[in-house]
């Protein structure tokens, strides 16, 4: 028995020892890519599979687009940009383990990113290590540099996206009451995130909140959720969810014959909702940060080239304009110095009305305000098409940051 | 060979050993040391690896002990890990330190396993499933909707682990905390193995009328399987918790819960080898495939693109693969090894 405790005490002692000498930190390589022309190295984690992948895949490919035009114009000063796209499928362990690759093993300068799960778990890391992180999660808290320092998206951030859509309503009505409004979101944290923020400033500008209604995302009917709702008649009513669970609430209205104005978010509506809702789609509202497939912009007419003139959704435009804006900021970057992940995060908070070839708002980071604009594109669907209806602007207001 | 040709007791003390000879006393220390010298030797993505691997085993070892060696199947075990994640989180960010915090995060998911563990008694096989099932749902819903308690749809952002003023922010560092905390796991589920409480929820699980025939109190000691395992998927979630350092309601949906009843399967129900053999197997998979498609995408171009699409599939195909060729799990294909080398090159 002695002989067992000297042994267990030596091991312990070993492991202590190993514990407080040993591990003296890793090593620190910097992420700055070791040789200056060299390829700059950027990491893409986005959702090739699981549950958002019908948007994770558009927008995947919007990047690997941007990546070619920007290498094909010569790069940043003649490095070129190698991407590396690898799949989160939604899964957050997945995220982190692939994240650590890039990160400790390639040294990425910047990454890619895509859905809330695995952006919003990156978010220490990122501020940690030091590396920006664009990302497809518009989260309003993600804009906050004191919470999320690394943190970049190019679209406004959900919050504003309804606020926005909110003042746009507000202004058009005409009647002398107050407008009724109700919200229909799915119980998910993607759902609720603006729900907060949009209550309080439908208050402030005059609605009349009437109900809310929970819709999740993988509903096929959303009867029994929007009865109640009919009855209150409200004049406008949010939709917050992905595009099937919005062409599902639109369906299910139309058959009980609900009467409003329905608008969406971001995700809510894509090219593909007239398709899944057919007539039911028409007249609905949505907010976009991008240009649609054709329009009249000068980065429109460079994406149609690299597409060879096949039509792609939003999302494929979004991650376009994420690869121009990180561009710019590594052009910045480079005019001072060595490209890391802490000059990319200095020279983007210098960015002051950037415009990303017309495909979306004008974008500007601040070193304590990471909101990129607060401007939403409105559109509207006619005739099975997204139309264009309005850019609305809201005011860079103090109380709005993060929330 | 010097050595016999199988084991001989003479006392019933010998036959409890945790580890029967030398040979694997030999074995085991060497295993430790090579544990504690990798960090050193291996990359931080490596090494972040091992510390997933490292979450992975306490969760799938203390979900064997209440599914595998009790018998009392759970779907809510990623829910339980989430509450002892949020506990954790909650103590940090209140300026508990973080072992009180762990033992706080075990403690408190130990009672709510226990809560959720009572219809136990009556319910059996597929419907204690489904009860464990409304726990998961229950706790997710909770999780979403605990306002200043758990963050809401934010989430909690925390701290890396702070043990007297020494910080483990770095992977090689978290590296010794987790490998501590797996080892201790594995030696308590081994320990509580081989006492009254083990094989007592070893006669519940082959056959509970027997078991209450020979004055088992089923009741007591399922709720005792429960306490225990959810004490250790609350530590598996405080440590996950603050290795992330940040905890949201969607890491600990039912998809996690199901993970871990595949390490279970895939690893071997009611084996400690086994929990090990299969967190380890379910937390490389994904990673193995994932090199796969990037090494085979230099021949191929667009093969990713179809095995990233193909994961899933493959994931639920090695499901059905082991449970059709190897329903005992990994543990059993070892034991098979080990007798294989043990009489090399004589065997029966």
């Amino acid at each position: 028995m002695r002989v067992g405790k000297i042994i267990t005490a030596v091991c312990i002692m070993l492991v202590a020892g190993l514990m407080l000498f040993g591990c003296g930190g890793e090593e620190k390589e910097s992420a700055e890519t070791s040789k200056d022309n060299g390829p700059i190295k950027v990491g893409g984690l986005i959702d090739l599979s699981g549950p958002t992948s019908s948007v994770g895949r558009p927008y995947a490919d919007g990047l690997t687009a941007g990546v070619n035009y920007v290498n094909g114009q010569g790069g940043i000063n003649g490095r070129q940009i190698s991407f590396d796209l690898q799949d989160t499928a939604y899964n957050v362990q997945q995220g982190l383990s692939q994240y650590k690759k890039m990160v400790n093993s390639d040294h990425v300068v910047c990454i890619q990113g895509f859905g809330s799960a695995v952006t919003e778990a990156l978010i220490r890391s990122l501020a940690k290590d030091k590396v920006p992180d664009f990302s497809a999660s518009y989260s309003a808290h993600l804009t906050d540099p004191k919470k999320a320092p690394y943190n970049f998206f190019i679209a406004a951030d959900y919050s504003t996206q309804l606020r926005a859509a909110l003042n746009y309503f507000r202004s058009t009505w005409k009647e002398s009451r107050a407008p009724k409004l109700a919200f229909i979101y799915p119980d998910h944290p993607y759902g609720l995130a603006p729900i907060p923020a949009g209550k309080e400033y439908a208050k402030e500008i005059g609605f009349e909140i009437v109900g809310e209604a929970n819709v999740s995302l993988k509903a096929i009917d959303a009867t029994t959720e929007l009865l109640p709702l009919k009855d209150l008649a409200p004049d406008f009513c949010w939709i917050g969810g992905t595009t099937p669970s919005t062409s599902v609430i639109l369906k299910s209205a139309k058959n009980i014959g609900m009467n409003t104005v329905f608008f969406t978010n971001i995700w809510g509506t894509d090219e593909n909702l007239p398709k899944l809702a057919g007539d039911d789609a028409n007249g609905s509202y949505s907010n976009q940060a991008a240009a649609v497939y054709g329009q009249d912009v000068p980065g429109m007419k460079v994406i149609e080239e690299l597409t060879n003139g096949e039509p792609q959704m939003t999302h494929f435009t979004r991650g376009f304009v994420s690869i121009l804006v990180m561009t710019e900021g590594m052009i910045r970057a480079a005019a001072n110095g060595p490209i890391t992940g802490e000059s990319l995060k200095t020279s983007l908070e210098t960015l002051r009305d950037f415009d990303p070839m017309g495909l979306a708002p004008l974008i500007s980071y601040f070193p304590d305000d990471h909101r990129p604009n607060m401007a939403v594109f409105l559109y509207t669907i006619k005739d099975g098409k997204l139309t264009f209806v309005k850019r609305e602007i809201l005011d860079r207001r103090e109380d709005w940051l993060g929330h | 060979m010097l050595g016999k040709c199988g084991l001989f007791f003479t006392s019933y003390r010998g036959e409890a050993q945790v580890f029967q000879s030398c040979f694997q006393k030999l074995m085991v220390g060497l295993l430790i040391l090579a544990l504690l010298a990798a960090p050193f030797a291996l990359n931080v993505y490596m090494t972040s690896v091992m510390n997933l691997i490292f979450i992975a085993v306490i969760g799938a070892v203390s979900l064997n002990l209440l599914t595998g060696v009790c018998g009392q199947i759970s779907l809510g075990h990623g829910a339980f890990i989430g509450v002892g994640a949020y506990v954790a989180g909650q103590c940090t960010l209140h300026g508990v330190p973080f072992l009180l915090a762990i033992l706080a995060a075990g403690l408190i998911t130990a009672m709510v396993g226990m809560v959720f563990g009572v219809p136990s008694l009556r319910l059996k096989g597929i419907y204690l499933a489904i009860a464990t099932l409304a726990a998961q749902l229950v706790l997710e819903y909770v999780f979403l909707h605990g306002g200043e308690l758990t963050g809401g749809s934010n989430g909690l952002l925390l701290e890396p682990p702070n043990i007297l003023g020494f910080s483990f922010d770095s992977e090689a560092r978290m590296y010794f905390l987790l490998f501590f905390f797996a080892a201790a796991a594995l030696l308590v589920v081994s320990n509580i193995m081989r006492t009254k409480y083990g094989r007592a929820f070893i006669s519940i699980r082959d056959f509970y009328l027997s078991a209450e025939i020979v004055g088992v109190n089923l009741f007591w000691y399922k709720l005792v399987a429960f306490g225990v395992s959810s004490f250790m998927a609350g530590v598996a979630g405080g440590l996950w918790a603050h290795y992330t350092g940040y905890i949201s309601g969607e890491q600990f949906n039912i998809g996690l819960s199901i993970s871990y009843l595949a390490m279970i399967i895939i690893g071997g129900m009611g084996s400690v080898i086994g929990s090990v053999f299969g967190a380890i197997f379910v937390v490389l998979l994904p990673e193995v495939l994932n090199m796969l498609a990037n090494g085979l995408g230099g021949f191929f171009p667009d093969i990713s693109h179809y095995l990233v699409a193909l994961r899933e599939g493959v994931f639920g195909m090695v499901l059905i693969l082991f449970l059709v060729f190897e329903p005992e799990g990994l543990a059993h294909r070892w034991r098979l090894i080990k007798a294989y080398w043990k009489l090399y090159p004589f065997a029966h």
